[in-house]
């Protein structure tokens, strides 16, 4: 089973090109750990760039730049090579037995609280993250509903387990969604009797749109 | 902001033939040696070959000289360090140096930003793996290469002002002076183009 709600080609490029925020951007490697298909995307951007550099023409290094080059290599390497794998980070009590991804296996998640019965959210600290947007885990029991609310900015949800379906469809683990101002009631219905947990990622915070929605804001902080 | 950029395109970012015929060795095989005997001369052959390319590409997206001489000398250090994790069965060269000189540039423009927003932080990486992973073996970058000359010129331009500009889609709009949706769309089909060629070659044993 693989995902069928794919980040767009531009996002795929910003994020292959470096220009995401934190948190789109741990949006994006969360999928991409999950989906071939787009990995496979960022395979061809990386042979289109292969070729592009193959056939660049150079711009000339300085005269000693080879020179250079051939007494960098001989000296001992100094710093400790960076592992590949960064060490998984701590992994709070609450998150057993939930199949994390490795994007966010080495991702600082901050305790859980509760918005509302049987749902939780749990922050994850990013580093250079703007003020203004925020990235969470929300984990949501199975049977509840969640509060309806509009956007403000653009907001990406990724599965990570459970069902749920909204006026695009049904997403499942590694499905990823993107919402704006333009979807203006958005409206997510858990499916299943398997409790939901997603990635969100969060441009700007979600005004709720009902009663309940406001009381719950100073509490979510969302 | 980028108005006379189209018409810079074609004389700051020419391309040139490749020149296979001077390439007696490839750098699938020039890496292997490195690898194997730390050979100095393949390492200065390679250096010569891709140091001036990789200056030229990253100076295409904004860096200066000096910085994108300094990017040049770090990515053919990283080969020199890293030659025994390159595997000339599985990968290309090409794409290999490509990515390790990318994750660089990347690397080096969130440094900055860092530096600019939070002064009193220090550099800290972000556990982000970036692009290491994306192995493209030898057959399918020829695909690639050979599929990006057939592109139609108008899908080769989004392809070269978002690679050798560094630009995102929006930029590029603005750039060409045509809609979001027309870019969105040209690079959805060259996408779609290289994707399927990639794929067909490899029936069935799409890892
Ligand atoms: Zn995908």
């Amino acid at each position: 089973m693989s995902a069928i709600h794919h980040p767009g080609e531009d996002l795929l490029w910003d994020y292959f090109r470096g220009a995401l925020a934190p948190g789109l951007r741990l949006s994006v490697s969360t999928h991409l750990d999950l989906c071939p298909q787009c990995r496979d995307d960022l395979r061809v951007f990386t042979a289109i760039g292969g070729a592009l550099l193959e056939t660049t023409e150079g711009v000339a290094m300085s005269d000693n730049a080879l020179d250079l080059a051939l007494a960098r290599i001989e000296r001992p390497v100094d710093l400790p090579e960076v592992s590949d794998a960064p060490a998984p980070a701590r992994r709070p009590a609450f998150l057993e037995g939930f199949e994390l991804p490795p994007s966010l296996q080495s991702a600082e998640i901050r305790g859980r609280y509760f918005v509302a019965p049987g749902v939780w959210m749990a922050p994850i600290a990013l580093p250079g993250e703007p003020r203004a947007a925020k990235t969470y885990l929300m984990c949501v029991k199975a049977g509840m509903e969640m509060p309806e609310h509009t956007h403000r900015g653009r907001e990406i949800t990724v599965m990570l387990q459970g069902q749920y379906r909204d006026h695009k469809g049904l997403y499942q683990r590694g499905d990823f969604t993107q919402c704006d101002e333009a979807d203006d009631r958005h409206m997510p219905v858990m499916m299943g009797d398997v409790d939901c947990l997603c990635l969100v990622a969060q441009e700007a915070a979600i005004i709720p749109k009902t009663w309940l929605g406001w009381l719950l804001k100073p509490i979510a902080r969302i | 902001m980028h108005f006379d950029r189209a018409l810079t395109i074609g004389s700051s970012v020419r391309m040139i033939s490749p020149d296979s015929k001077n390439c007696a060795e490839t750098p699938e095989a020039l890496i292997t040696r490195i690898a194997g005997t730390r050979d100095r001369a393949a390492y200065a052959t390679l250096f010569t070959r891709f140091a001036p390319r990789i200056k030229a590409f990253v100076m295409g997206q904004g860096m200066t000289a000096q910085e994108a001489e300094d990017l040049a000398q770090e990515a053919l250090l990283n080969v020199w360090r890293k030659a025994h994790m390159f595997d000339a069965s599985k990968a290309s060269a090409v794409t290999w140096i490509y990515s390790i000189a990318r994750n660089l540039r990347i690397d080096a423009a969130r440094k900055a930003k860092r530096v600019r927003e939070l002064p009193e932080d220090l550099w800290q990486g972000d556990g982000d793996k970036a692009a290491d992973e994306q192995i493209v073996d030898t057959q399918s970058a020829q695909i690639i290469k050979k599929m990006l000359d057939a592109l139609p010129p108008e899908q080769k331009d989004i392809l070269r002002l978002s690679f050798y500009e560094d630009l995102s889609q929006s930029d590029i709009a603005k750039t060409l002076s045509i809609p979001l949706g027309t870019v969105k769309s040209r690079l959805r089909l060259a996408m779609t183009r290289l994707r399927t060629a990639m794929d067909g070659k490899s029936t069935g044993v799409k890892s």
